[in-house]
């Protein structure tokens, strides 16, 4: 993993986030999951900016399930990802 | 200082009304009382402050005291976090108000103050448990390992209690393994299904059956905010089942589902109230009249929390509350979706309302959320000149570094402010910069400041204006200092006071100051002296009382070079009465330690060990830095004038480990200490090591900065015995002497002197030992010095001894006697030879004859024969050479090689 540059980063917590929420997560599109999870998905500038991301998702007390640090170029899911 | 103090965030919530009781957790928490730490850990709305709360109530007043912080964001300065901190012990337990005066003097120093907290918690009869609530908003590392230095040197009766959303980065592994950890956890906290019934049927009025509990407490996962959010959609609800059944069959965040459905029941004013006021941190009803335009805002408050609807007191009054933290994230985005574009209107209220009542850097918050940079500089640059007298160096580099620097280019006040605190806090990095930004905005043309601020500059506080100039020039001073151009920092110390208004006195001590180290390290001390004094009368007008002390120390160390110990003296004296005997500012044990040096000089022991052992009862946490080897160094001179030379040398290597000079010249460095005191014992070779790795020779320039190094030279130059050690250190003494005459330091003329006798004593001159050594006893007797002149031990003493009795000094010259360690009292004699047998005697040792002493001495050879007798007889030899040599033996006589 390079330490330098954005890293795209996925996301899934619990429960499907409103989307009035995306202005938290700094232009990360929410996506949610068939299986009740929500996906927060995008590129994160820094490791400073992904602790933040999961200070905020503990902060409205939305339970982490998992993070996944994804290929930068490749979106995750081209079919269901919001404009 | 930190600024005006909220009484709100000190102070304990008391038990809130409607509280399920949880006696399973109460019994986990009794055993803080036997614990150091208890964490209790979980996400926003575990109830996790309300436990705590109710838990604390129920601890008798006669077993422990109760200390309690809510922190905020802000608290990230560590001197605010400890300044809250201190405040609450004081206010629960009455003790601990002896460190405020640590952290509220500058420099403060976050150790100094925790070790006087810790000792004072330590004396206390109760047990104290300190509560800090949301301690995860505090993300500061130097806050964290001051929380950790806490815990590793609590005393017994002190209980930490963190509750925080994440765990402290503290070593929890360490207090767990062995068993001073208490811990509370989501799983711990989260309702059991018993408690949800309890809850639910009984504070919050319904009455559902086991089966609903169960089914909200299962979709809930017993998290009591959800629980609670729950019960106010349920209330005055008919289809309460439909409503569960609907919450159970979604997938939303439990919280978006619930707060959703509480708001859409609120009536439209109360709604629009929330959502207005949520960009508050804090409420009270004024500041939300501000933000809504409405009238309502204390009856809206008192309604909100009697409905439960979220809002927290934060004091017993009713005056101030917070919105509980999720709830206020909620209420933000809702905010943000329905009506973005009037954010920053809201802010503009808020930071307007603020500023009014005097929160400045609340005010600046707001103003910056809202994205009014302009108001945020303005409001800045209108508070710098409170916020420098109150020493808010910390809020002032968040500032300095949160402000963008194209605002900052063309604010020359604010942009000269930021530099000075930058500068303050010894962040330099962008302060050469920000200086030259500043200069190059104004653009003084052929060095003119233009009386008004050029076309496209913003100035909101004009007198701070008129003083960039002289701002600019002690910048500059602080960073030549910096860089050790003692040139450039007289330079522009001066330029910076020349331009400084009289009134102004804090620049002018600043400056004063800055240019008295410059005078100081470059020798000239009548000037350094000067710019002290002028400095100190600044500061005490200030009130800067710990600054002060700093400026007496070297202020003191001056007058001694320049002889005036008498000076030196009342200075101290008077540095110490300033000093409240209750909270001592750092700086007290400094002045005792300076005052122990003085009165040991005087040869006054018993004074100099009291003010020793004073400077030790009050701590090294009131010394200032340079105390720890001080205060070494001089009870090292103490103990080796007592006659412990071992122990004169540990003390000495401690104090080389512990060496700092703060900035000062080091104009009497441990080393040359250390190889005077070897000399003492007789290791010559480790006093020449020392001159060889220092490359000290006989033929160096004699620099004020290298004088003490110098005389230790000529010291080690006298001890070798050798032919040519005498010469050398002669020569070397004479450039000593003029360097000394020329630079008016008396202090440093008596040393020069006593040892020029020595050396001459040395080369068999005793008449120019003689002179030399009248000149430094008349030299020391007015002031009294005793030391400088005593601690050449015996040789020294064979020579005073040799002060005839109608010399003026001879008076002086007894008294210097009588403090020499080791020399051999003439009264070992059964018999003192008198004054006039002495003199004979001296002559004795001489190539004259009798008749040629007689001549000398202006009587008959009859006399001379008589006193040789009588010589005689009292040393018990029969002959001449006899009799010089016993004497010598005897120190009776200086011995002569």
């Amino acid at each position: 993993m390079s330490s330098s540059g954005p890293q795209r980063y996925e996301i899934r917590v619990r429960g499907h986030l409103a989307p009035r929420w995306a202005p938290w997560f700094d232009g990360m599109a929410l996506v949610p999951q068939d299986d009740g999870t929500t996906v927060i998905d995008g590129p994160v500038a820094d490791q400073s900016a992904l602790h933040g991301l999961l200070r905020t998702i503990g902060d409205l007390g939305v339970p982490l399930v998992s993070v996944t640090a994804t290929d930068a170029d490749a979106p995750t899911h081209p079919s269901r990802r919001t404009p | 200082m930190a600024g005006p103090l909220l009484e709100s965030k000190y102070r304990a919530p008391g038990r809130r009304p409607g509280t399920v009781a949880r006696p399973r957790l109460l019994d986990v928490l009794d055993g803080t009382l036997e614990a150091a730490l208890t964490v209790v850990s979980a996400p926003a709305g575990f109830g996790k402050s309300t436990l705590l709360a109710e838990w604390l109530a129920a601890v008798p007043a006669s077993t422990a005291a109760v200390a309690w912080v809510s922190l905020d964001e802000r608290d990230d300065d560590p001197t605010r976090f400890w300044t809250y901190v201190v405040t609450a012990v004081r206010a629960a337990t009455g003790v601990g108000g002896s460190a405020l005066g640590l952290l509220t003097s500058a420099p403060s120093s976050i150790e100094s103050t925790l070790v006087a907290v810790l000792n004072d918690v330590g004396a206390s009869s109760r047990d104290v448990v300190l509560v800090l609530d949301d301690v995860h908003l505090v993300t500061s590392p130097e806050v964290h390992e001051g929380i950790a230095f806490l815990l590793e040197h609590r005393p017994p009766q002190l209980h930490l209690v963190l509750a925080t959303r994440v765990d402290p980065p503290l070593p929890l592994a360490r207090w767990r393994a062995r068993g001073e950890l208490v811990e509370v956890r989501a799983a711990d906290l989260r309702f059991t299904e018993q408690e949800s019934a309890t809850y639910l049927n009984g504070p919050m009025g319904l009455a559902l059956s086991g089966h609903d509990v169960a089914t909200l407490d299962r979709r809930a996962e017993g998290w009591i905010a959800a629980l609670q959010l729950a019960a106010l959609s349920m209330r005055g609800r008919d289809d309460v089942g439909a409503f569960i059944a609907g919450f159970a069959g979604d997938d939303r965040h439990v919280v978006d589902y619930l707060a959703e459905e509480v708001l859409a029941r609120l009536p439209d004013a109360t709604r629009d109230f929330l959502l207005e006021t949520s960009v508050l941190e804090r409420l009270t009803g004024p500041l939300c009249d501000a933000v809504t335009g409405r009238d309502d805002g204390r009856g809206t408050l008192v309604a909100l929390e009697r409905a439960n609807l979220f809002l927290v007191p934060l004091d017993d009054r009713r005056q101030w509350y917070r919105y509980h933290h999720l709830f206020a994230d909620v209420l933000r985005a809702h905010l943000t979706d329905e009506r973005a574009q009037t954010i920053p209107e809201l802010h503009r209220r808020a930071s307007a309302w603020l500023a009014d009542t005097g929160d400045v850097p609340a005010a600046v918050d707001h103003a910056l959320a809202g994205g009014h940079v302009d108001r945020a500089a303005d409001l800045m640059e209108r508070a710098m000149p409170t916020m420098r007298r109150e020493r808010r160096e910390a809020e002032l580099v968040r500032w300095a570094r949160s402000m963008p620097d194209e605002v900052v280019r063309v604010r020359p006040v604010l942009g000269m402010a930021f530099a000075g605190a930058l500068a303050q806090a010894s962040q330099f990095d962008t302060v050469e910069q920000r200086l030259a930004d500043v200069e190059r905005a104004v653009g003084p043309a052929g060095g003119a400041w233009p009386a008004q601020p050029p076309p496209g500059l913003v100035v909101v506080d004009e007198e701070g204006y008129r003083s960039v100039p002289a701002g600019l020039e002690l910048y500059r001073a602080a960073l030549a200092l910096r860089r050790a151009d003692l040139g450039a920092t007289s330079a522009h110390a001066q330029q910076a006071l020349s331009l400084t208004p009289a009134a102004d006195d804090l620049t002018r001590a600043a400056a004063g100051a800055l240019g008295g180290l410059a005078s100081w390290a470059r020798g000239d001390l009548a000037r350094a002296e000067a710019a002290y004094v002028e400095s100190l009368a600044g500061l005490h007008r200030a009130g800067f009382v710990a600054d002060v002390l700093g400026c007496c120390i070297a202020l003191g160390d001056i007058r001694r070079t320049l002889g005036r110990l008498g000076d030196a003296e009342r200075l101290h004296r008077w540095a110490l009465a300033l000093t409240d005997p209750v909270a001592p500012v750092r700086g007290t044990a400094d002045m005792h330690v300076a005052l122990a040096g003085v009165l040991l000089e005087r040869d006054d022991l018993t004074g100099a060990a009291e003010h020793l052992d004073a400077s030790r009862r009050l701590g090294e946490h009131r010394g200032l830095p340079q105390n720890p080897y001080r205060s070494r160094v001089v009870q090292a001179r103490l103990l080796e004038a007592r006659g412990d030379l071992d122990g004169a040398l540990a003390l000495l290597d401690e104090a080389e480990r512990v060496h700092d000079t703060d900035y000062s010249p080091d104009v009497a460095p441990v080393p040359a200490v250390r190889a005077r005191l070897r000399l003492r014992r007789g290791e010559l070779r480790d006093a020449e090591a020392w001159a060889r790795d220092r490359r000290l020779t006989a033929d160096d320039e004699t620099t004020y900065l290298r004088e003490y190094e110098h005389l230790t030279l000529a010291r080690v130059l006298l001890a070798r015995r050798d032919d040519a050690g005498p010469g050398a250190a002669a020569g070397l003494l004479a450039r000593l002497e003029a360097a000394a005459e020329q630079g008016a330091r008396s202090g440093s003329l008596i040393e020069v002197l006593v040892l020029r006798a020595l050396v001459a004593q040395a080369r068999r001159d005793v008449p120019s030992a003689l002179d030399a050594l009248r000149r430094a006893v008349t030299l020391a007797e007015p002031e009294g010095f005793v030391r400088v002149v005593a601690d050449e031990g015996p040789p020294i003493a064979a020579l005073l001894r040799a002060l005839p009795r109608h010399d003026p000094a001879h008076a002086h010259g007894r008294r210097l006697l009588a403090a020499v360690v080791g020399a051999p009292a003439p009264r070992t004699l059964v018999d003192p030879l008198s004054d006039r047998e002495l003199d004979v005697l001296r002559l004795l040792g001489s190539d004259l004859g009798g008749p040629e002493i007689a001549r000398e001495l202006s009587v008959s050879l009859n006399t001379v024969r008589t006193h040789t007798k009588s010589i005689y007889a009292k040393l018990g030899v029969t002959s001449r050479r006899a009799a010089v040599h016993r004497a010598h033996d005897l120190g009776v006589l200086p011995r002569v090689r």
